[in-house]
C-alpha cells in the first residue's frame, strides 16, 4: 500500500524532469559529434599552397579492402613553376560510400596525410547509386572536417609551400640542437627524437 | 414532442458527438505526452508544435487505412460490434450535465440510467472477441466479461452511496448537493471504491487485463484495423471521458464553486470552465496511475474485486446509512471513512491469510552431496 503511494511520487519525479531526448535530424537540437568520431573518408586541403595533400600515389586505393575508390594522377604545374614541393598532384578521385566499411585503412597508409576519416556519416539517399563522391565533394568535407576540428599537418615534409617547408625544418633543427645540448650523454634518445619529427606522434610543427 | 424540442435533441446529440470526438482527440495527444514525460521522453513533438496536430494525422491515417476481415470471421457479428461498444459510450453522455442549464436531457434517474447502459459495452467486447474468430480474442472477451462484471458491484455500490448522502439520482440534484461540502472529503471511501472500480471498468492500466498487449496481444480487437479499430478507441476514450466527468460530478463538486462572484452568462460559462479543469484533473490523475503501476494478474485482480472492494463497498453503504439515519454530523461519516481506508490498506499489507514461506529450493554444500534432500523437497507452501 505504501509502495503504490512510493511509485506515484518516483513517477511524479521523473515528470518534473527534463526529457533527455535529443531530436536528430533537427539541425539546432542534435547532439555534438565526438573529435575523435570516424565517418567517411575525404581529403584534405593545404591551405599553405592552396592545392589538396593528395598526390594520387594509389596507396589507399590498393590497400582498400572494399575496392570502393578510384583515383586519377596528374603532373603538377605549379611544382615546375617552382611553387609548390609536389611533382603530381591528384585529377579525379571517386569514393562510393556506400561500399565504404570505415575502416581507416586508407588513413593509416597515407603517406602525404592526405586523407582522414571526417565527421561525415549520413547516407540516405533515394538511389543506390547517390552516395558516390567526386573530387570536389571530398575536398569539400575534407575543409569542413579541418575547421570544425582545428586540422594541422603532422609532418613537415608533407607541406606544400617550399619557402614555408625550408623554415619549419630550420626550426625543428634548432629545437632538436637545444634538446642535445641540453641532454647530450643520451644521444640515442636525439636520433629518435629525430625519427619521431616525421613520424604521426610527433609535435605538430606549425 | 415539439418540433423545437425535436430539433434541440438532433442538434445537441450532433454538438455532443463533434464535442467528444474532438475531447477524444485531444486526450490521445495528452495521454502521449503525459507518458512520455513519465518516461522522460518528447511524445509526438513532429507533427505541428510540439505534436499537437498529431492526433489529426493519427485519424487520417486511421481513416485511409485497409480494413481487414479475417477469412474465418462471424462476419455479421463482427462489422456490428464496435457500433456495439461506440453507442453506449455515447449514450451515456446524454444525462451527463456540463453545467446546470447545458445538459441534453436531465434524468431523474440519470445515475440508474448510466449504470444501466455502461454495462451494455460488455456486450460488445464478447461480440468483438467471437467475431473475430481469432484465440486471443476470445480469450480477450472472457477476460472482459468476467472483470467487467465483478466490478460492476463496487462501482454500482459507490454510486449508490453517493446517492444516499444526497437523496437523489439525478446528476444535477447530487452536484447542487455539494455546493458547501464535496463529496471526497465526505465519504473518501467511496471515492477511492469508484475510482478502482472505475478504472477496472475501463480497462486502463492496472487492470487491462483483457487487452493486454503482452498477453493476448490486444484481446478482443486483436483483429480489427482502419475505422473500425478507430470507432472501438474512440470509444474507450470516451468511456474515459465520462468516468472523469463522472467522478467530478459525484465526489469533487461538478461545476460548484467555492463562492462565485458573478452571475448570468458569465457564471455558466465560468462553471462550464471550472467542471472541464477538475475533469481533466482526474483525467490526468488516470494517465498518471497508468504511468506508474504495471498491470495485475487476472487471479488478483479477481481477488482484489471479490474480497476487498465488495466487502469494503458495502461497509461504505452501511456506515452513510448509519451517518443518514441517526442524522449524524456529515464529519463522523468523514472520519469513518478514513478509518476504514487505514484499516482495510493495514490487513492488505499483512495479508494475514497469505504465507510467503517457500521451502521449494534448498542449497546443499558440494562437500555434502551425500546428504539426500529432506522428504518434502519441492513442496511449497505458498497459496
Amino acid at each position: 500500500m505504501l509502495g503504490s503511494i512510493k511509485g506515484l511520487k518516483t513517477t511524479l519525479s521523473t515528470m518534473i524532469r527534463k526529457p533527455v531526448t535529443a531530436e536528430y535530424p533537427i539541425p539546432e537540437k542534435r547532439l555534438d559529434i565526438d573529435k575523435r568520431f570516424m565517418g567517411f573518408p575525404a581529403l584534405l586541403w593545404d591551405y599553405s599552397n592552396d592545392e589538396p595533400y593528395c598526390t594520387g600515389c594509389m596507396v589507399c586505393i590498393r590497400e582498400c579492402p572494399t575496392l570502393c575508390m578510384s583515383a586519377t594522377m596528374s603532373d603538377n604545374e605549379r611544382f615546375s613553376e617552382g611553387k609548390s614541393t609536389r611533382k603530381k598532384i591528384i585529377e579525379s578521385f571517386e569514393i562510393n560510400l556506400s561500399r565504404c566499411i570505415v575502416c581507416g585503412i586508407c588513413v593509416d597508409v597515407c603517406n602525404f596525410d592526405a586523407i582522414e576519416m571526417s565527421h561525415e556519416h549520413e547516407l540516405s539517399k533515394l538511389k543506390r547509386n547517390l552516395n558516390r563522391v567526386n573530387l570536389e565533394t571530398l575536398i569539400d568535407m575534407g575543409k569542413q572536417f579541418q575547421k570544425k576540428i582545428g586540422w594541422k599537418p603532422l609532418q613537415i615534409r608533407n607541406i606544400g609551400d617550399p619557402n614555408l617547408r625550408e623554415h619549419l625544418k630550420l626550426k625543428a633543427k634548432a629545437e632538436m640542437a637545444k634538446i642535445s645540448m641540453k641532454d647530450g650523454e643520451t644521444k640515442d634518445h636525439i636520433s629518435n627524437a629525430n625519427d619521431n619529427l616525421s613520424s604521426r606522434e610527433g609535435n605538430s610543427p606549425q | 414532442m415539439t418540433w423545437i424540442t425535436a430539433a434541440w435533441y438532433v442538434v445537441g446529440a450532433f454538438g455532443l458527438i463533434v464535442f467528444l470526438s474532438i475531447t477524444v482527440m485531444v486526450l490521445t495527444w495528452i495521454e502521449r505526452k503525459f507518458l512520455a514525460r513519465i518516461q522522460q521522453r518528447m511524445g509526438p513533438m513532429r507533427v505541428g508544435p510540439h505534436g499537437t496536430l498529431q492526433p489529426i494525422a493519427d485519424v487520417i491515417k486511421l481513416i485511409t487505412k485497409e480494413d481487414i476481415l479475417p477469412s474465418w470471421a462471424d462476419r455479421p457479428i463482427y462489422w456490428i460490434a464496435p457500433l456495439a461498444i461506440f453507442v453506449p459510450a455515447i449514450a451515456i453522455w446524454v444525462t451527463i450535465p456540463f453545467s446546470e442549464s447545458l445538459v441534453l436531457q436531465n434524468l431523474d434517474l440519470g445515475l440508474f440510467y448510466i449504470v444501466a447502459i455502461s454495462i451494455l459495452s460488455v456486450l460488445g467486447l464478447v461480440m468483438a472477441g467471437w467475431g473475430s474468430a481469432n484465440k486471443y480474442a476470445m480469450l480477450g472477451a472472457l477476460r472482459a466479461v468476467g472483470q467487467l462484471i465483478s466490478y460492476e458491484i463496487p462501482f454500482i455500490m459507490a454510486i449508490l452511496g453517493v446517492a444516499m448522502l444526497s437523496q437523489s439520482l439525478s446528476l444535477i440534484d447530487i452536484v447542487n448537493d455539494q455546493s458547501r461540502i464535496a463529496n471526497i472529503i465526505v465519504q473518501p471511501l467511496g471515492f477511492f471504491i469508484f475510482l478502482v472500480a472505475g478504472l477496472a471498468e475501463l480497462g486502463r492500466t492496472p487492470f487491462d487485463i483483457y487487452h493486454a498487449e503482452s498477453e493476448v496481444v490486444g484481446g478482443p480487437f486483436v483483429e480489427y484495423s482502419g475505422a473500425h479499430w478507430a470507432i472501438i478507441q474512440l470509444a474507450e476514450y470516451v468511456n474515459t471521458f465520462a468516468v472523469a466527468a463522472l467522478i467530478a460530478l459525484m465526489f469533487l463538486g461538478g461545476w460548484s464553486w467555492p463562492s462565485m462572484p458573478f452571475s448570468g452568462l458569465a457564471y455558466n460559462l465560468l462553471s462550464l470552465m471550472w467542471f472541464l479543469v477538475k475533469i481533466y484533473g482526474v483525467v490526468l490523475l488516470i494517465f498518471w496511475i497508468r504511468g506508474t503501476y504495471p498491470r495485475l494478474r487476472i487471479d488478483q485482480l479477481m481477488s482484489f474485486g471479490w474480497k476487498v472492494l465488495v466487502p469494503v463497498s458495502f461497509i461504505n453503504i452501511i456506515f452513510t446509512g448509519i451517518v443518514q439515519f441517526y442524522n449524524l454530523h456529515w464529519s463522523i461519516l468523514t472520519l469513518l471513512s478514513l478509518i476504514s481506508i487505514f484499516v482495510i490498506s493495514y490487513l492488505i499489507y499483512k495479508r494475514p491469510n497469505a504465507s510467503y514461506k517457500q521451502n521449494s529450493i534448498k542449497i546443499v554444500p558440494a562437500k555434502d552431496a551425500t546428504e539426500l534432500p529432506p522428504e518434502n523437497y519441492g513442496e511449497s507452501n505458498a497459496r
